[in-house]
């Protein structure tokens, strides 16, 4: 069918407006990041006139981004390691009916994405797990890493999915030759899943490298801080100082925009895999 | 049948199955029920201290006690925000998704922009747009005073704060539920509109009778991710204004009554129930009003 010019000018019209409001925001912020806090008070939106690099290495130091930085790494990486080879744990044999009852375990896993806010309960716990055994649960890396690992949700029902494309055959020819069960999991059925792996990693990843409420609620003490959790520190000390805050936004959003413009695409098919398939 | 040997082998598969059902039940699963058994008792939360069975009296606490007016407030802001949210952010993605789908030049590029705050998350969207909202030298409220010759306390405001807030949160999602749609529309047949293109439909005909009725299932997640995103969501929130200025909703309430008021667990399980029979009720309404809308091809 052919457009009409009109509203192919209406058409741009729309999305370039929306594509300011999206962008611009952000520009805002890189361009105030280089300005010293006078120059700020004095003219918000112009254009930097006397770059103040050195707003950069402030922030770094005096926001403590480093260790951050180092934390959510940490709790990202693991969290989304354990949460994939679990998920592979759970799928497998769901899919494949390896297991008995896997129709009641698959809806059973289902279920997680209808169950009543569970935060009171889990705060409660993570409370006892730290007063039983100390290292594991309230204020400490592992007991949040535990939280975070679920082998359950998106990722579980796109492995399920996945692997039921994968053919059967190829298991029993494995078994044939002596493979055994965990082997084969690792050896032969995660190589093939690459692409859903893909998309499950990024995924899990945004997730727990954005949560802010998380770490607000189990990790209290600086040395467990996340970046997200940084930031918001960040934001209490320096108050309206947005020359500084714009340096911490930078800081924390570059490596996510750098990484974004090359793996853009596994993300928005990944995000949408993972959501219509929910 | 097993390929992977007999005996004790045949046990590995159900051995490896337990560790992600004991992660479920033991984070997720578990506390979802204990939230339901806490909101019929006493519990607290100094350790050591039993808990009795005392009936209905937190749900009853929750609607008419001291402060059960801020609750009652909260629950209809809550009700507020996702109507609002869903109707303008679902709007508003349809309505790019249409526009994008038309073979825009640059179309992978708009998709990622818009789809661009939910991998920044919310520690940076709230912090950027409190410095564009910031009420003493804010681009907005400059631009508001070049305009109209108005000022706003925007994330400090009594009034406005949390139309602010629903307007970030939808700045936020708006491109995942473009992304949904979009996904819808590349599904539908070309032919169908080049059958209803012969008949000499209108442009308007063949959007509400092809398009609007062959996205039906994405219409159906997009609702449901927006009302249960919209029911459960306070992180904007306590990362904008932390609850002040009349921006508090059930979730943040859950949040506030649990982790920083009272010690008490029972109210905050109680209004998390409620929070859930309210997502189910909207859900279940949801659905069966979608589902009537797909239709087969």
């Amino acid at each position: 069918m052919k457009q009409s010019k009109s509203a192919k000018v209406l058409s741009y019209a729309v999305v370039t407006l929306l594509l300011v409001l999206y962008i611009v925001p952000l520009l805002l912020v890189f361009n105030v990041s280089f300005k010293s806090f006078t120059e700020y008070l004095l003219n918000p939106i112009g254009l930097v006139s006397d770059i103040q690099w050195n707003n950069y290495k402030d922030a770094w130091t005096q926001g403590n981004f480093s260790n951050y930085f180092l934390n959510s790494l940490l709790y990202t990486g693991v969290a989304t390691v354990l949460t994939l080879i679990v998920s592979l744990f759970g799928a497998f044999p769901v899919a494949r009916n390896y297991v008995r009852w896997s129709g009641l375990i698959y809806l059973f896993f289902l279920l997680s994405q209808f169950l009543p806010n569970p935060m009171v309960a889990q705060f409660k716990l993570m409370l006892a797990m730290k007063q039983e055994f100390g290292f594991v649960g309230y204020d400490t890396k592992l007991g949040y890493i535990l939280l975070k690992t679920s082998g359950t949700g998106i990722v579980f029902m796109m492995f399920t999915g996945y692997i039921k494309s994968i053919s059967r055959e190829l298991d029993e020819a494995a078994g044939m030759d002596g493979c055994g069960y965990s082997r084969y999991l690792f050896q032969i059925v995660l190589p093939l899943m690459k692409p859903v792996i893909a998309t499950g990693v990024i995924l899990t990843a945004i997730g727990i490298w954005n949560d802010f409420v998380g770490p607000v609620m189990y990790l209290p003490s600086p040395a467990n801080y996340p970046i997200t959790f940084g930031l918001k520190e960040f934001r209490g000390q320096y108050g309206n100082n947005w020359p500084m805050l714009a340096c911490g936004i930078m800081i924390v959003s570059t490596p996510l925009i750098v990484l974004y413009t090359f793996i853009q695409k596994y993300i928005v098919d990944g995000a949408l895999a993972g959501a219509v398939k929910a | 049948m097993y390929p992977f040997g007999k005996g004790i082998s045949r046990f590995v598969p159900f051995l490896l199955l337990l560790i992600p059902l004991a992660l479920y039940v033991m984070f997720y699963f578990g506390p979802s029920v204990m939230t339901v058994i806490y909101s019929f008792t006493n519990i607290t939360n100094v350790p050591g201290n039993g808990m009795k069975f005392i009936g209905l009296d937190n749900y009853h606490d929750v609607f008419f006690s001291g402060n059960s007016g801020e609750r009652v407030d909260s629950i209809i802001r809550t009700l507020y925000f996702m109507f609002i949210v869903t109707v303008v952010q679902n709007g508003v993605a349809l309505l790019v998704a249409v526009i994008i789908n038309q073979k825009l030049k640059g179309d992978y590029f708009f998709r990622s922009v818009f789809f661009l705050p939910v991998v920044l998350g919310v520690a940076v969207v709230a912090l950027v747009w409190s410095m564009m909202f910031d009420p003493l030298s804010g681009p907005v409220n400059q631009l508001y005073n070049a305009l109209f010759g108005y000022k706003d306390m925007f994330f400090g405001s009594f009034t406005h704060a949390f139309r602010y807030i629903i307007f970030v949160q939808i700045w936020m999602y708006m491109g995942y539920s473009m992304l949904i749609f979009l996904a819808g529309l590349q599904s539908v047949p070309k032919e169908l509109y080049e059958a209803g293109y012969i008949d000499g439909t209108t442009k308007w005909q063949s959007f509400r009778h092809i398009t609007f009725s062959l996205i039906a299932p994405s219409f159906t997640v997009n609702m449901l991710l927006s009302i249960i995103g919209a029911m459960s969501t306070f992180d904007i929130i306590l990362a904008t204004t932390d609850g002040r200025f009349n921006t508090r909703t059930m979730a943040y309430d859950v949040y506030k009554e649990t982790f920083r008021g009272s010690l008490e667990m029972g109210l905050p399980s109680a209004l998390s129930v409620v929070q859930f029979l309210i997502i189910l009720v909207f859900v279940i309404v949801a659905v069966k009003q979608m589902r009537k809308r797909e239709v087969e091809y």
